[in-house]
């Protein structure tokens, strides 16, 4: 195989990134959010631009507040999401575990009250429920779409069963209202940061570092993109796969715990419902594959971002929810349309490469 | 020469930035094999895909059968009487192996059923007239089938009336030597019945017995277009890379009495008291046909299968393997032979796919730096001289050597005791395999003990220290290095004498 001289030295390569001599702001900005993610930024970018032409009221201080508000929910199952789509798997029972803890924390709340038991049951029973479903999936051999659609129907069930005569149940309880419709640094002039939007901050900050940087992120990447190789590499999948739903889970269940403290009330299943589909947008939108191995948790984000604005501007110039469900739906197919047209230009990249013996 | 059944004249296909093909002229008359031979990424797989309109050419014409079918769609070229035996079929695992031969072009009743008596009398027909009677059960589900099955279902497929050439594209990597001599007996058969046949290989010795003529390209430039009869294997191999190659690889002996790994009547599905040992400084060649357990050996070692009994020793330590965890954590390394399927993380880095088994080893609390996996594996990947544009390349997108390579990387970045090698220079080409030669010498003089598990008889005769033949799960005695010839290996592999 002739060898030209441009390819070979990696090392020198790798060094410039570390320079200290700043690249351009157009080639920081990439960076910081990923070159992957460019389009995403720029669609919103248009979508707001679209929205401003038609109101507004859209930039003012409480307007963007509440589309950081109405991310949250969505946000924090989205996280979890991002972790099991790229293991390749899929977890359509969240919205259901989010409605046990929902109706898991109320009832916390009301028997014990403690708050901070609340959101502890809440989010426990989301890991128990997430480790339910690892066990079908790892142990039973059932392939993570069917598992868990299973258990989307069989959770929801259950968080009737657990509900008092399967109502919703009050809860008036302070503290645990402000962690869903509280404000932190309110002003005069500016309506505060949402503390739910700040929870789903913190969580996507942490959750970014564990995918990028540890060992456990690492590996959900690897076993995403080829589980048997990664076995090879000395993974263990059963043990991947238990972490993933727990955490999955206990995501889901802080959605619920936070859904309980907006609406003052234990929901079965209002305020849950649907949540699997806008958090599988997301993931997907965020340019997640399906077959595994790729995808961020910035992609994720700023896909929720994304839908949460197209909610408000659509809310804002009175656009009928019925068409919100439609547009989402459009949504989730571009989504993956995008996908497999970029993995299909990747493929044709490669067999370029190979007919040139590159 | 105005008889030639398919005649390619001053073929081209450029892709952006590369050209992959350029004013390719050849001809193949009826009766006549004619062999493509080439380094990976020469060109023999772009000239194939042409002809049979995957790709469509960009300059020059092709006739076939005096007819032109330079911008024939796939279904145009097969009607047109061309057929590709391909080297990994397609085989739809629910339906039989004769619904499978027929797939697309079922024989049909009136009103549009499928003719299935007509589709069973056609097949066994076939099989009966090339000599696959008693080997393919025509009723036999595709997913029950060897790939030996797959492959004659491949072969069948291609031989449907009104064919006039058949191209075999690396017919003979997953057939054994006797399935590769019914392979050879059949193409025979065709070149009688007056086909033309296209004889795709990397294995020279089957171009120079079975073909008639031979084209070689370079870099997408056909180098060479000679007559068997008038060449060797030698001037073949300086067309195909433009220099002499030495043959076979010359290394010393490093001997040491450490043993590495001891194994003692090991058992499992398919092996039946196996004992042998590796020591440090040692390259064992496993030799055996393809079934005969080698592969199933290493995955037992490694604990991706399951051992049923024995004891497994590392550097004297017995150790209870049951994954592959268990088996990286007692400093055993495995590199598949399958890389794609096995091997790599197509969609991930090159860093990634390196640094893979160490990444435990790198973290600490779990936490682990891109910046610690770049100075763990560069210095592999730069010894190893990968070629690939940066470390954040997907390792999809490297050429099979490289990626080959990124699977060495991470086993000599994880430094193990001892490495085990299955196939490591299948679909690598010439220049590659040299270098990977020269990798694992080095390896086995540090001190790693090696086992290498290889089909290719100069590269297990030039390589190990010793050779185990291997068959039906059980082994021979060792053959020192100075004992070994092609003949002893063959004769216990095949059971014809006892090695």
């Amino acid at each position: 195989m002739p060898t030209e001289d441009k390819t070979v030295s990696i090392t020198e390569q790798a060094a410039p990134q570390m320079a200290p001599e700043g690249p351009g702001l157009f080639k920081r900005i990439t960076n910081a959010v990923g070159a992957e993610n460019l389009s995403l930024v720029i669609a919103l970018i248009i979508m707001v631009a679209l929205i401003t032409t038609q109101t507004e009221f859209f930039f003012s201080p409480r307007n963007l507040m509440n589309i950081g508000q109405n991310m949250a929910v969505v946000g924090l199952i989205a996280v979890g999401m991002t972790l099991v789509i790229v293991s390749a798997g899929l977890d359509i029972s969240v919205g259901s575990i989010a409605g046990c803890a929902s109706v898991v924390c109320a009832l916390t709340v009301t028997q014990m009250g403690t708050v901070i038991g609340g959101v502890a049951f809440g989010m426990g029973i989301g890991v128990v429920l997430g480790l339910i479903n690892a066990t079908i999936i790892s142990i039973l051999r059932v392939n993570p779409v069917v598992a868990t659609l299973a258990t989307f129907s069989a959770f929801r069930g259950v968080a009737f069963l657990i509900a008092p005569g399967g109502r919703p149940i009050g809860v008036l309880d302070q503290n645990l209202a402000w962690l869903g419709s509280g404000r932190l640094f309110q002003t005069e002039t500016f309506p505060g940061l949402p503390v739910a939007f700040i929870i789903l901050i913190i969580v996507a900050c942490v959750a970014h570092f564990v995918m990028s940087s540890t060992v456990f992120g690492r590996s959900i990447y690897s076993m995403g993109g080829n589980p048997v190789a990664a076995r090879l590499a000395g993974i263990n999948l059963t043990r991947m796969r238990y972490a993933i739903y727990a955490i999955s889970g206990a995501l889901s269940g802080l959605a619920g715990v936070i859904v309980t403290a907006r609406t003052s009330s234990g929901q079965p299943a209002s305020g849950t419902q649907g949540l699997e589909l806008e958090a599988i947008t997301a993931v997907f939108l965020g340019g997640a594959l399906m077959a595994g191995g790729k995808g961020t948790i910035v992609g994720s984000m700023l896909a929720v971002l994304l839908l949460a604005t197209l909610s408000n501007g659509m809310n804002l110039l009175g656009i009928a929810t019925f068409y919100q469900l439609v547009a989402k739906g459009l949504l989730l197919v571009l989504a993956v349309a995008i996908g497999q047209w970029r993995l299909a230009r990747a493929e044709k990249q490669q067999s370029k490469l190979a007919a040139a013996g590159k | 020469m105005s008889s030639a059944i398919l005649d390619v004249q001053g073929v081209g296909k450029s892709f952006p930035g590369v050209k992959a093909l350029s004013d390719v002229n050849m001809k193949v008359h009826p009766g006549e094999v004619v062999a493509f031979v080439g380094e990976n990424g020469a060109g023999k797989s772009t000239l194939l895909k042409i002809l049979c309109g995957d790709y469509t050419l960009d300059e020059g014409t092709v006739y076939l059968d005096g007819a032109e079918v330079s911008h024939a769609s796939p279904l145009e070229a097969r009607d047109a009487g061309f057929r590709l035996v391909r080297q990994e079929p397609e085989i739809v695992p629910h339906i039989s192996a004769a619904e499978n031969i027929f797939i697309g072009e079922y024989p049909r009743l009136p009103g549009g059923r499928v003719d299935h008596a007509e589709m069973r009398r056609i097949t066994t027909d076939l099989l009966e007239r090339y000599g696959f009677a008693g080997v393919l059960d025509i009723d036999a589900l595709g997913r029950t089938l060897s790939p030996a099955q797959q492959h004659i279902v491949e072969i069948l497929r291609a031989l449907k009336e009104g064919v006039k050439v058949v191209a075999f594209d690396e017919p003979t990597s997953s057939l054994t030597t006797k399935e590769a001599d019914r392979l050879f007996a059949l193409i025979r058969k065709l070149r009688e019945e007056g086909l033309g046949i296209i004889y795709v290989s990397h294995r020279l010795h089957e171009v120079m017995a079975i073909s008639d003529r031979v084209v070689v390209l370079k870099d997408g430039v056909p180098t060479g277009n000679l007559m068997i009869k008038d060449t060797d294997e030698e001037e073949i191999v300086r067309l195909m890379v433009g220099r002499e190659l030495a043959h076979g690889y010359k290394r010393d002996e490093v001997t040491t009495d450490e043993v590495v790994l001891e194994v003692e009547n090991l058992r499992s599905r398919w092996h039946d008291g196996i004992s042998f040992q590796i020591r440090a400084g040692e390259i064992v060649g496993f030799a055996g046909l393809v079934g005969a357990g080698r592969t199933e050996l290493a995955k037992v070692l490694f604990g991706e299968f399951e051992k049923e009994g024995g004891t497994v020793k590392i550097c004297g330590d017995v150790k209870d393997i049951r994954s592959p965890a268990d088996a990286i954590a007692a400093n055993i390394g495995f590199a598949p032979e399958n890389r794609k399927a096995e091997g790599l993380i197509l969609v991930r880095s090159v860093i990634e796919n390196a640094s893979m088994a160490v990444y435990s080893a790198l973290a600490r609390f779990g936490i682990l730096r891109t910046q610690q996996m770049v100075d763990k594996v560069s210095p592999f990947v730069r010894q190893l001289e990968i070629k690939t544009p940066s470390m954040e390349q997907e390792v999809g997108k490297l050429s099979g050597g490289n990626q080959q390579k990124v699977v060495l990387a991470r086993w000599l970045a994880a430094a193990p005791r001892l490495l085990i090698l299955d196939e490591p220079t299948r679909a690598v080409d010439v220049g590659a395999k040299a270098e990977i030669y020269r990798l694992i010498d080095d390896l086995a003089k540090q001190g790693m003990a090696i086992m290498m598990i290889s089909s290719e008889m100069p590269e297990l005769l030039s390589m190990s220290d010793r050779i185990i033949v291997m068959r039906d799960g059980v082994i021979s005695d060792p053959i020192e290095k100075k004992d070994a010839t092609e003949e002893a290996i063959v004769n216990f592999a095949l059971g014809t004498k006892a090695a």
